[in-house]
Parts: C-alpha cells; structure tokens; sequence
C-alpha cells in the first residue's frame, strides 16, 4: 500500500477512536551502492526502505507507535498501540503538535538528474584505475564506492499541518589502502554532487596521497602542545559535543551549557552557525520534524552564546519561539532536537599562516572513538589521534598511536586562531563543517 | 511468513540471470522500550520493522536489493532487480527448499510483547529509583527497558527454509553524579536472548540502578588520569571489548578477505601472548548475542580463534568465504533486511586463564587498573584502536588506589595481544551494540582480569 492510501486509513482510524490532537509522520528512503575490489565491481546494493510515525495526544499524554507494514490492519493497529503506550506516560511536560500556517523559507536547492546504474559502474571502475596508478603502493583494500539516494518526509496532523520534502543526492568516495612492507595505512576522500563535480582524479590522488604520508608514523612525544585541528578533526569534536547545545539537554541538566546563553562561552573568533540550507548539505530540509520552518541562526556569535536549539516543548518552557531544530532519527521514536548543519564560520589566515602561528605543536586530521573517549556532558574527551608534528610553524614528521585530551568548553575558550579553509561532512540529514582552528594548550599522550 | 513455494518462485527469480547463489532474507520485528528520566516515564517506543532483502552472488560479485513490499509482486520485483543488476544470462541452478528445524536452545518463558506494558514500567521502575536514590549527589537518571522479538526468515539456493525466532530483552541505566567538580557519568546495561523472567532469574533491577549510580559517584569524585605508557590490568566483563575492537574485528571475513587485516595469512602463527585463548561462541543458551542459526542459514557454533595466543581461525560469511576459500562459520548477521548481511561477532570473549586476580594486580608497580570499559573502535587495516576507561584507578606498588577520569588506551591490534602476559581466573560476559558495516547487532564481549604488560594510556 502507498503512504497517501494508509495516511487515510489511519485518519478515519484515529476518528474512530474520538482521537482530536494526532499525527503522522512518514520518511522513506531509496539507495543504491555501488563498490569494488581491485579492478571489478564486487558488491551492489540497492535498497527501500519507509515507514510511519503515529503520534496522538490522549488524556494530555503523547502515546507514539511506529511502523514500516503499510497494510490496512496495521492502519489501525498503530493508532490502538499509541493508545495503549500512552497509558503508562506520565511525563509532567506540556505536549505540542506543530501548527499549520508557518512561513517557510524558499531555498536555492541543488538539483541535478541522478546518474544511471551503468555510469555509476563506470564511475567506480574509473576510480579504482585512478587510485591504483596513483601509486605503486596502492594495494588490496582500496576501494570505489558510488552511491545514489533519494529521501522523502512527510508529515500531516490533525492541526491542519500537510507538507512534504524530497531530496536526493549522488556521491563518490575513494578509500585508498597504501602498504609499504609490513606497515599499511589508509585514508578516504568523498565527493557528493553531479557526476560531472566529482573530479575523480584529484579525488583518488587526493586520498592515496593523505594515505602514504602516515606511512612512517610515530607516536607523539608526550606533553603539552598548541594543537591545530584540521577541518575533519574539528568537525569530529563539533559532532561529538553538539548534543551540549540542544535545550532539552539543558533543561534536563545534561549539558554544560545550561543557563548560558548571552554569555561568553568562547573566544573572540568562534561563530558557530547552524544553516538548514547550507550549499553542501545532502539534505537540505525548509521544515524540521514538528513541521517548524527552519532558518539559519549564530548559535555562537563572536565567542557569546546566543541561542540553545530548540523544539516546541523547550521552547514553551524557555519563553521563546522553536528554533525549528526538532529532529526525529529515521521516522521511528520520539522527536528530540539537532542541529542540520553545524559550521564553524571561517577566518582569514590561511593554514599555512596558523601553523606558523602555532610554531612547535602537533597538527591532528583525524579523531578516532568520539562515541567512546568523550563525555558530552561534561565536555571532557581524550581521543586517539593522528596527524604531524609541527616544528618551526610546518608540518613535519607523521605521528599516530598518541591521545589528544581535553575539554571541549574550555577548548572553545582557548581557540587562538581560526583559518579560512572551510570543509564539510556530512552524516546523512545532519552535517558538520569547520576550518583548521588552532587551540593552545592541549595534553597529548604518546611516548 | 512466507511459504516455501514462493521462496521457491522468488529465489528462481532472483537466479534466472545466472547467479550461482540466491537467498532471501525476510523478518518481521517488534522492537520496544519504555524510557525514564526525571523520575517519570517519558517515552515509549513501539516500531514495527517489515520487509526483506534478497542476495545473489555470481563467482566473487554479490548483488543485494531490499523492500519494504514482502507481497508476491513486491518480492518478484525485489528479486528481477537483483537478478538484472547481476547482468544477463539464463538460470544455471535449480531451485528446491526443505524446511530445516534447528531448534531453539534459547528458551523464552514470558514473551515481552505479551506482558503488560505496567509490568516493564514497575521493572523499569525499580532499577531508576534504585539509582535516584543511592546518593544526594545522583543529579540525573536516564534508564530504559528495551525489547526485541525479532522473527526471520532465511531460504537459500542451498536449500535451506528456516524459521528463528530472537528475542531479547535489555535494561540500561545511565546515572549522573556531581559533587561539584564537573558531573560525571555511570551505566550499566544487563541483557540476554530471553523474555522477562530474565529479571526474575539473573538480574535484580535495583542492582542494576545501583551500580549505575555506584559507578557514578566514584567517577565525580575522580581526578583526571595521568598520561603515559604503563602497564595497564583490565577487569573482566565489559573489559573485554579490548579484545572485540583490538582483535575481533580483524579477524572478521570482511577485513581477512580483502587483505585489510594484520591477521590476513596468519593462521598457525602466535599473534598473542601464550596465555591467551579466545573463542566466538554464538551457541551459549540466552546469551545476547547467540543465535541458533545465521543470518545465511549456516548453524551458529563454538570458534577457537585463539589458542594459547596461536591464531586458530576466522569469522566468516558465504560471500566472504568464496574469496578465502573457507567455509562459513556461522557468523553471518545483518540489523535488519535492509543492510547486507556480512561477517560479525556473536559472543566473543578470552577464555579463563591460571592467574590469580592479586597477583595480577600486585605485579604492577605504577599502572593503571581500568575496572570497567566504555565502547572503543579500530581501523581494521592499521589495527589502530581507542578505548575509553569508564572506571580507573591508579596502582602504585601493587595497591589499587585513587579512581581516575577521562583515561583512554590506544594502541595497535597486533601489538597489545602479545603484551597480554598474565590471565586471570574470573571470566564474566558483558552485553553490547556492535556497529558495522551490516547495522548495529547485539554482541557479547568478555573476558577475566588480563595484564597488559604496557599500553598508551591518554589522560592530562
């Protein structure tokens, strides 16, 4: 059954049961992946996948049922489960729907045709060719992978709300494996956009390259360092303390940054920007999961925080409007609150003149185990890393087996400099950006 | 769910371009969880996960499509998808099913989805306010109850129609201390491949909260951990995630297969210290991450894969198998029907060793004692892995002595198992989530007390 059929089923099925205050939420996503093995295709997978979210309000509770069976029993099977989970609730929480009527801001959106299965066949064994004569030693591992997605979100409600939003996106990565006698190492670039933007070349020279020049690491010299985090590195510690900015977590005492606002949470040069529509984000989004119209915001401007993140709930607690940051993870569970993209807002020096700057200290590209070595809550976090020492303001030799230690809101106080050299990842329907940033005074544990 | 004439009409279906391997995985899952904080119940989650997978394989390609339609027309769609993606050819295989019954020694007795949703709250219950309570500096207490009944499907070219039915059950508490240095967190999270009597026969609530809390409160009272290289000795239970990330993973078919592991062609040789045995064990009955049979249809089974530190063998999945010219060992596992099944761990734990638990901790001079783990990860390829230390004390002159926070261990696979020097006696499992390329699964790490005879241990 298609969802606009089950959408009236589960309406008349909600009447039925005298329900007044309810929703339904529907995201579906379709994907195809393409990867490979030395110079052949070895794995293609395609895949569908949707469902719904019922949610209604019962004796001032919210009673939540979810399901991917879009069949006619199953119609009122949610509405009578929601009902039934709601019996147990007993939040002291006012519960909100979203309201129709809002006003939601027209975006310049990417679009571009999607590429047939043969050309992304084609894509993937032209980047194995690419990667493997980039360097002789590229060796088994490296791989090309080459997807395709499509996304839809929907949500109605018994307030009058009805509106929908597609995306779609195509991308390439290139993760190059590099063995020099008994040691190997790796590293991946990705790309997403048209075919045509994806440059594969400098993509795979760009991976093998990041690949070989860890060969030879050793661990860093324990102490005490200025540690530049490069765009990747930040972006990592961006995602991992996010959950800190969110109001509920504040309200619920389990973010540092409670009662903060309007006050200086960092130095000078941080603005911290949450963009919706950002130009690189797969899935840019005018509405979040209450149906909100979404905006971009400084949630840090010049080193003060100016806003937490904000759903309807937190917000009717906080006395002021949603940020329009509710988010749901895939279209099951309860609505909660994220940023779309989290970016920090670049400087004018370049890389090279923030290393200089830095003079003797290491220069750290990736973080490893953020779901393990950090506490978003406390703010502490001691990661494995890798990256290059750096002598005399460059870069110089590969380290690696070493943890950078610290914590993330004293380390936004410590930020000295910040680049010009913007990058971003994204992590499906949220993504995080930074430049390099230099930060003084950071533990490193290596030898 | 779907009868074996038509499994028989789709994997023709899926094969009728030539593949020389069909399969189609199908389930239909409740998952549910009652969610406390602030000392009410807040969220209940119900969701209904439908919809099946079909895989192909031709030599050494595989094929993968999923769909949420499991009707007739959905699956044969599903399946000519696949079969077009394989690429042009006529049918080479026959298709015949028989049902295979390989019994279920996981016994359930009160199947979650048929108890009240009181009853879970009043368990859930018991184990928050158990946590609230322990101590006035206990701020904040998030607990859940989680429950999985997990009904799959798995018919294969092989022949194999079978029938499983997983259910599993979790309680996880997280608590939040202060004492005016910082909050500091405590969890604990008992689970097994059993209904709720596991509540009634292995596990007290209220201890659960308790624990939570208990570890909560040394952790706001800790100062940080000194960085350095030292000996490290690591307790049992949850500890043994040092051995799921630093070696499991890499002794996965999907890492061996392709080269991307230290261990590649390394069967027969010492990888660890003589002391070490180590074993993946999907056949424990209740066990979270046992299984009765594989998400392929190969029977789950008991893996040296260490002996007295020699590398013994693998886990592997068909697909992987086909590269290393091996035969699966029951270890194919996917989240859910729309990820591609690949290589992954049941129970995978050191086995006891001869050391007593004293003399491993009064061996170290200056060391660290990480008493409990939080999660970690590797690189397969370089073997590199984090772990963070959710509990640590400092050891001075074999004395265990003030708890530290914030301490990691980093290190490389390859190079930690053979610093392995002394195993204890006290071996105990521990219940995970274990995130790969085929979804988040429920896995068992383990272990007794080991040494470490020096590990790089970040702190500041």
């Amino acid at each position: 059954m298609r969802y606009e059929e089950f959408k009236k089923l589960v309406v008349q099925a909600a009447e039925k049961a005298g329900l007044t205050d309810y929703e339904l939420y529907y995201s579906a996503s379709e994907s195809t992946e393409i990867d490979t093995f030395r110079q052949e295709i070895n794995k293609f997978s395609s895949s569908a996948e949707g469902g719904v979210c019922f949610r209604a309000l019962v004796n001032g509770q919210m009673g939540y049922a979810s399901t991917e069976d879009l069949s006619e029993e199953e119609a009122e099977a949610v509405v009578a489960r929601a009902r039934e989970n709601a019996a147990v609730l007993e939040s002291a929480e006012e519960q909100f729907l979203g309201e129709a009527g809002g006003e939601y801001e027209a975006f310049e959106k990417k679009d571009y045709p999607l590429p047939e299965t043969d050309e992304m066949i084609r894509a993937a064994l032209h980047g194995q060719e690419l990667a493997y004569a980039a360097d002789p030693r590229v060796t088994d591992g490296t791989s090309t992978v080459v997807m395709r997605m499509k996304e839809t979100v929907a949500i109605f409600n018994s307030r009058g709300l009805d509106l929908s939003a597609e995306n779609q996106a195509a991308l390439c990565y290139i993760a190059a494996v590099v063995k020099d006698g008994e040691e190997m190492n790796d590293e991946y670039k990705l790309k997403a956009g048209p075919v045509c933007e994806w440059k594969q070349e400098e993509l795979a020279e760009k991976a093998v390259k990041a690949a070989l020049a860890k060969l030879g690491g050793r661990p860093a010299p324990t102490g005490s360092y200025p540690v530049v985090f490069a765009p990747d590195a930040m972006s990592a510690l961006l995602m991992t303390f996010s959950p800190a900015f969110s109001a509920e977590a504040a309200q619920k005492g389990l973010s540092s940054l409670a009662g903060r606002e309007g006050t200086k949470i960092a130095s000078d040069c941080v603005t911290l920007v949450d963009d919706p529509f950002h130009k690189d984000s797969l899935m840019p989004m005018p509405f979040d999961a209450e149906g909100t119209p979404t905006h971009r915001k400084n949630v840090i401007e010049n080193g003060t925080l100016t806003t937490l993140l904000h759903n309807l709930k937190t917000a009717k607690v906080a006395g002021v409007p949603s940020t329009g940051n509710a988010s749901k993870s895939g279209y099951a569970g309860s609505v909660q609150i994220s940023p779309f993209s989290f970016v920090l807002a670049p400087g004018e020096i370049t890389e090279e003149e923030l290393l200089a700057k830095a003079g003797n200290g290491v220069y750290i590209d990736t973080l490893n185990g953020t779901h393990a070595g950090a506490d978003a809550i406390s703010g502490d976090f001691s990661l494995q890393s890798l990256g290059f020492m750096i002598e005399n303001g460059k870069k110089t030799y590969p380290v690696k087996d070493f943890t950078v230690a610290g914590n993330f809101f004293e380390l936004l106080r410590h930020v000295e400099a910040v680049a010009d050299n913007a990058e971003m990842e994204s992590f499906g329907r949220t993504s995080f950006g930074s430049p390099s940033v230099l930060v003084s005074g950071l533990s490193i544990a290596g030898e | 769910m779907i009868s074996r004439k038509l499994c028989e009409r789709v994997l023709a279906a899926a094969a009728s371009t030539g593949a020389d391997y069909a399969e189609l995985f199908a389930e239909k899952t409740f998952n549910r969880s009652v969610n406390m904080l602030d000392d009410r119940v807040q969220t209940v989650g119900d969701n209904v996960v439908a919809g099946a997978g079909i895989r192909v394989f031709k030599g050494l390609r595989s094929v993968a499509a999923s769909t949420v339609d499991t009707s007739e027309q959905g699956l044969i769609r599903c399946a000519l998808q696949a079969a077009q993606a394989l690429g042009e050819g006529k049918a080479e295989i026959s298709i015949v099913l028989k049902e295979r019954r390989f019994g279920d020694i996981h016994p359930v007795k009160l199947v979650p989805g048929s108890e009240s949703l009181a009853r879970k709250a009043e368990i859930l219950k018991s184990a928050y306010f158990a946590a609230r309570k322990a101590d006035d500096a206990i701020v904040q207490v998030d607990a859940s109850l989680l429950d999985v009944d997990h009904n799959i499907l798995v018919a294969n070219s092989d022949g194999i129609y079978a029938e499983d039915r997983q259910i599993r059950t979790r309680l996880y508490v997280t608590a939040v201390a202060d004492k005016g240095q910082g909050t500091q967190t405590g969890s604990a999270g008992p689970g097994a491949r059993k209904g709720l009597e596991f509540f009634e026969e292995d596990v007290n609530p209220e201890d659960t909260g308790r624990e939570a809390a208990r570890q909560a409160l040394v952790m706001a009272g800790a100062g940080y951990c000194p960085a350095g290289v030292m000996p490290v000795v690591i307790d049992n239970g949850f500890g043994g995630v040092i051995f799921h990330e630093a070696c499991g993973h890499s002794l996965e078919a999907s890492a061996v297969a392709y080269g991307i592991s230290q261990f590649a062609g390394k069967l027969g040789q010492q990888i660890a210290g003589e002391k070490v045995s180590a074993v993946d064990d999907g056949t424990i009955p209740n066990a979270w991450g046992s299984i009765n049979f594989d998400d392929e249809g190969t029977p789950s089974q008991r893996n040296v894969l260490i002996e007295n530190g020699i590398l013994k063998g693998y886990m592997i999945d068909k697909f992987g198998g086909r590269r290393m010219g091996m035969a699966p060992t029951g270890n194919a596992r996917r989240q859910n029907y729309s990820f591609v099944t690949t290589s992954r761990m049941t129970n995978t734990f050191i086995l006891a060793g001869e050391d007593e638990n004293e003399d491993i901790i009064s061996s170290v001079e200056y060391g660290l004692y990480a008493k409990d783990m939080g999660g970690g990860s590797v690189n397969p390829a370089t073997g590199g892995f984090n772990f963070a230390v959710k509990e640590g004390y400092m050891i001075r002159n074999g004395k265990i002595c003030e708890p530290v926070r914030g301490a990691s261990l980093v290190g490389t696979g390859s190079e930690i198992l053979m610093k392995i020097d002394m195993v204890g006696r006290n071996l105990r499992r521990a219940q995970g989530m274990c995130g790969s390329s085929s979804g988040s699964i429920p896995t068992d790490v383990g272990q007794p007390m080991i040494r470490v005879s020096s590990i790089t241990v970040g702190g500041r």
